[in-house]
């Protein structure tokens, strides 16, 4: 019974795999496309790799994106994760409706909102006319939240008696904290940090409106030329991407392989 | 430091701040300069106009790869105000692929200045930037109905004619426009039109009526523009209406077209040239210039003006406010007026400028083509869409209202 | 005590949204109280609540409808596509589970706007799917499938699945694997199982699921506006053309925050309840 289900499962899992990269299988095909745009399928060429890396400013707005995403993430990790664990502990109702409320209302408020909110008030309060830094902040800002609910959902279903034993057992609250609680919530601060990059990597409207002359990042480059026709050498610098961010997967999962089968590596506690 | 060569004395930062102010340049920037170029290229000229006899204006900024302070040394006879040398930096704020790298190439080579495009997809976006007041550019662009709003409003500086010699090689219909008189403010860039496209391998007849974006048989292979202005132009033009109307019937009675259309259209697309490139559009209203690139992946899209009428408009160059290189502005939209440069921009752009002498390096192929250069008679007829001021309002709401789908 | 540890805790995070989205929001919030003139401009001569009652116009109410509906419709796709691969990477994924999730982000590690735009090379009329059917001659006029409601909702839950699929996994993979079999050994079925044991502990992974879906996919603009057309128009999309297509920026704010002021009192409506339901 179990193996049916598992089979059944499994069939299905892999379903949504295919679903998840039939867009990256079209794009990496499309970037060896003999032809300016991603319509149609006229030729193998392996053109769009050389121009790929003649293109100066597609490659700086690529280094900028991975700046700020850098930044975003390990800020909103960080102060998300507090607030996630900390929004789990919080008892008193009030409070505890009030954080919540705080903590959606970034996500739900309309990204131009925000882009626009953002620019008035770095205009006004520090005559900023945009630039990374404050396009960082703008991103820290959106991802927060996110950390925080993912984390917030792990920390609640936590055994509270486990932190308790630890402090029993001579922990400081910190050291507890560090020790005990940290690897239980783990699993769900890696999801954040992920959700993060992912957020911050591709944001578009937001960074819109608090960039500045030269602070373009790569989603302000391709929507600006997308009009004109996406040619080839963006789908080149995605597939360069996959294919690294890939080679590093496989490089995680050999290693993570050899290691001794008495230490458990998996992400679950 | 602090002894003039003749003896006196001088408070460098005294001169400093006046070279600042002189050129327009901050704290910042001269820094930036002084450790770009080396702190005795960049106050050479502070120096030199602290030697010079008179205190005349600042020679060469220390901008200029050659920090030679040429009025160095006094004659006899007083030199010509030599040409001030550009900043070493240009801010370009524009839509992308509206001007060709080469140019902008030469202009660095030739000027010894770095250029920055930095894009928009849209004015819709250029616009709060601009408005916001020091945006941080030096040069954008914008629909030329839209200077004197600006111009009001002191957004944009004023031009110095005297640094843009090349004005002599715009032709007669662009010398004194209406919408900025002397062209003080701003320089015209390119000109379009806006009419009917279609594929002629999907649609076997020749089309010549703004009826064709109604027509059932075309059902879901419709495209409008996502223009307000535009998409009631030419509703307006079909009800034989004046495009840039105010009048609340008019309007409704354009709504009202608008509305009998929707369900036939496909998309009211702000990526016009994508959207005939991916095939779904048979049919759809577009700018002139777009036909060309269009052309480059479907070759059977054909571009005309409808027998009703159309639009007609042009895009002009200015500084916005508080631009902080105002000199490599100017220069380059002088060097955007040169006779080769029109004409090489035109060519990779397909969009026509307003160069009388760029004619005869235009491809000729484009100057035939009816689309992108129709001629004066043709133009004559088409309307230009004009600022409403505050009944943009009437236009917004119904804009709307028809988007909305009520 | 704990409430302060906790307090104390989330009061950085707190702080830094104060700071940097509430204050921003001020002004906004203060834009939504004046009027603009013709450029666009704010004036704030004469601050009314004008611009809201304006925003309450039934016209906007057929967008708004549109903008839940595909929210919600890609809220339940990414719960329901989502929820059993994340069971499968947990129970059967054993070492390789990183992994696994890792593949899961692989496509949005890509850019956004290309992922997007192979949408348009599938779905569009010359795209794959129409080339396949009529290649094979199921039909000989393309499908309309681009620019549709399905292209939207389709566009919408590829865009959000990671953001189901990693918080229904890590409380999924909490889940003590006992507690099932011990309510299979007490005779339930495989599927009051899943009812009464599963899907109540793993509920606040659901939760987070769907806050992190539904609430942003009602604010979503650019997806609805590249795969969808004419007929898709969303509440997002007419925030912001009032805010640059009509440089009404008032305007733009006081629907803004209505929609906010709606969704927020929504989302955590429905939460209350699904945690009540739910977790008795």
């Amino acid at each position: 019974m179990s193996h049916e289900r598992n089979r059944l499962l499994s069939a299905y899992s892999l379903l949504v795999y295919v679903f998840l990269f039939l867009p990256v299988a079209i794009l990496v095909l499309f970037s060896f496309n003999d032809s300016k745009d991603n319509f149609a399928w006229t030729g193998f060429t392996l053109a769009w790799y050389p121009i790929l890396f003649a293109n100066e400013d597609m490659l700086e707005a690529l280094g900028k994106t991975l700046q700020v995403a850098a930044v975003a993430v390990i800020a909103s990790t960080l102060l998300g994760t507090l607030m996630g664990f900390g929004l789990a502990r919080l008892r008193n109702r009030y409070a505890g409706g009030i954080a919540e409320t705080l903590i959606i209302l970034p996500m739900v408020a309309p990204e131009i909102v925000m882009g626009l909110s953002l620019l008035l008030f770095f205009a006004q309060v520090f005559s900023a006319r945009g630039s990374l830094a404050q396009i960082s902040i703008a991103h820290v800002t959106f991802c927060l939240s996110y950390v925080a609910v993912v984390v917030r959902a792990r920390a609640v279903s936590l055994d509270p008696h486990l932190e308790e034993a630890a402090r029993d057992l001579g922990a400081s609250a910190v050291g507890a904290f560090r020790y005990v609680t940290l690897p239980l919530l783990m699993p769900a601060v890696a999801a954040g940090a992920m959700l993060s990059f992912a957020l911050s990597f591709d944001d578009l409207i937001v960074t819109t409106f608090n960039a500045g002359p030269g602070s373009s990042t790569l989603p302000l480059y391709l929507y600006s030329r997308i009009k004109f026709g996406v040619t080839p050498e963006i789908n080149a610098i995605s597939t360069i991407i996959v294919a690294i961010t890939s080679i590093a997967i496989l490089a995680a999962w050999r290693i993570g392989r050899r290691r001794a089968d008495g230490r458990v590596v998996s992400m679950a506690a | 430091m602090n002894h003039r060569h003749d003896g006196s004395s001088i408070d460098l930062e005294r001169e400093l701040v006046r070279y600042m102010v002189e050129r327009r340049v901050s704290r910042r920037q001269l820094l930036e300069m002084m450790g770009a170029i080396g702190v005795t290229a960049a106050l050479a000229p502070v120096v030199a106009a602290c030697t010079s006899a008179g205190g005349t204006s600042p020679s060469p900024s220390a901008a200029a790869p050659t920090a030679a302070p040429s009025s160095a040394a006094p004659t006899a006879t007083p030199e010509p105000t030599p040409l001030p040398s550009p900043e070493g930096e240009l801010l370009i704020y524009n839509y992308a692929e509206y001007m060709d790298p080469e140019i902008i190439k030469q202009f660095e080579t030739e000027h010894g200045v770095k250029v920055t495009e930095t894009y928009f997809d849209s004015y819709d976006v250029m616009y709060p930037r601009i408005l916001a007041g020091n945006s941080g550019f030096d040069l954008t662009f914008m629909t030329d109905t839209d200077v004197p709003g600006v111009v009001q409003q002191g957004l944009i500086e004023e031009l110095d004619l005297s640094l843009i010699p090349n004005v002599k090689n715009l032709a007669a219909e662009w010398v004194d426009p209406e919408y900025d008189p002397g062209h003080k403010h701003s320089m015209p860039y390119m000109w379009w039109t806006t009419g009917l496209a279609y594929d002629t391998a999907k649609i076997k007849e020749d089309l010549t009526s703004l009826k064709a974006l109604w027509d059932p048989r075309y059902n879901q292979h419709i495209m409008m523009l996502d223009d307000q202005r535009e998409a009631f132009a030419a509703a307006l033009i079909r009800l034989g209406k004046d495009v840039n109307t105010v009048d609340d019937a008019d309007l409704d009675a354009a709504l009202v077209l608008l509305k009998e259309q929707r369900p036939l259209v496909r998309v009211y697309s702000g990526d016009p040239i994508g959207t005939f490139k991916s095939g779904s559009i048979w049919v759809g209203q577009d700018w002139s210039g777009d036909i060309w690139t269009v052309q480059e992946t479907r070759p059977s899209v054909k571009y005309v003006l409808p027998e009703e009428g159309g639009v007609r408009g042009s895009d002009a160059a200015v500084i916005p406010q508080g631009a902080p290189h105002p000199i490599a502005a100017t220069l380059f939209i002088n060097h955007l007026l040169d006779a080769q440069v029109s004409a090489k921009n035109t060519n990779t752009v397909y969009y026509m400028g307003p160069n009388a002498a760029a004619k005869e390096f235009i491809n000729p192929d484009l100057l035939a083509d009816p689309a992108v250069n129709p001629d004066k008679a043709v133009l004559d007829k088409l309307q230009e869409l004009l600022d409403p001021g505050a009944d943009l309002e009437k236009f917004a709401k119904r804009w709307t209202e028809l988007r909305a789908g009520g | 005590m704990r409430d302060r540890l906790g307090g104390a805790l989330a009061l950085p995070g707190l702080g830094w949204l104060a700071l940097f989205f509430l204050v921003p929001l001020g002004f906004i919030l203060i834009v939504s109280l004046g009027d603009h003139d013709r450029f666009g401009r704010v004036l704030l001569d004469s601050p009314s609540l004008d611009n809201y009652r304006s925003a309450l116009d039934p016209v906007f109410l057929r967008p708004a409808l549109n903008g839940l509906r595909y929210a919600a419709a890609t809220t339940i796709l990414c719960l329901v596509i989502g929820y059993p691969i994340a069971y499968w990477i947990s129970r059967y994924g054993g070492k390789q589970k990183t992994i696994l999730l890792l593949l899961v982000m692989l496509p949005f590690w890509t850019s956004y706007l290309i992922r997007t735009y192979a949408w348009i090379t599938i779905l569009g009329d010359n795209g794959v799917i129409n080339s396949v059917l009529l290649a094979i001659g199921v039909t000989d006029e393309p499908i309309v499938l681009l620019n549709t409601d399905l292209a939207v909702v389709l566009g919408m839950t590829y865009g959000f699945l990671p953001f189901a699929i990693l918080p229904l996994f890590v409380s999924i993979d909490r889940l003590d694997d006992s507690l099932v079999a011990a309510a299979r050994d007490l005779y339930a079925s495989g599927r009051s199982a899943f009812r009464h044991v599963t899907l109540p502990l793993t509920m606040p992974g659901v939760v987070a699921a769907s806050i992190l879906t539904f609430i942003p996919a009602i604010g979503d603009y650019v997806t609805p506006d590249l795969l969808g057309g004419a007929q898709t128009t969303t509440i997002a999309k007419i925030i912001q053309n009032q805010f640059l297509g009509a440089r009404d920026w008032p305007a733009g704010a006081a629907l803004g925050f209505l929609l906010m002021a709606a969704t927020v009192i929504g989302s955590l409506a429905v939460i209350r309840t699904l945690r009540r339901e739910v977790l008795g």
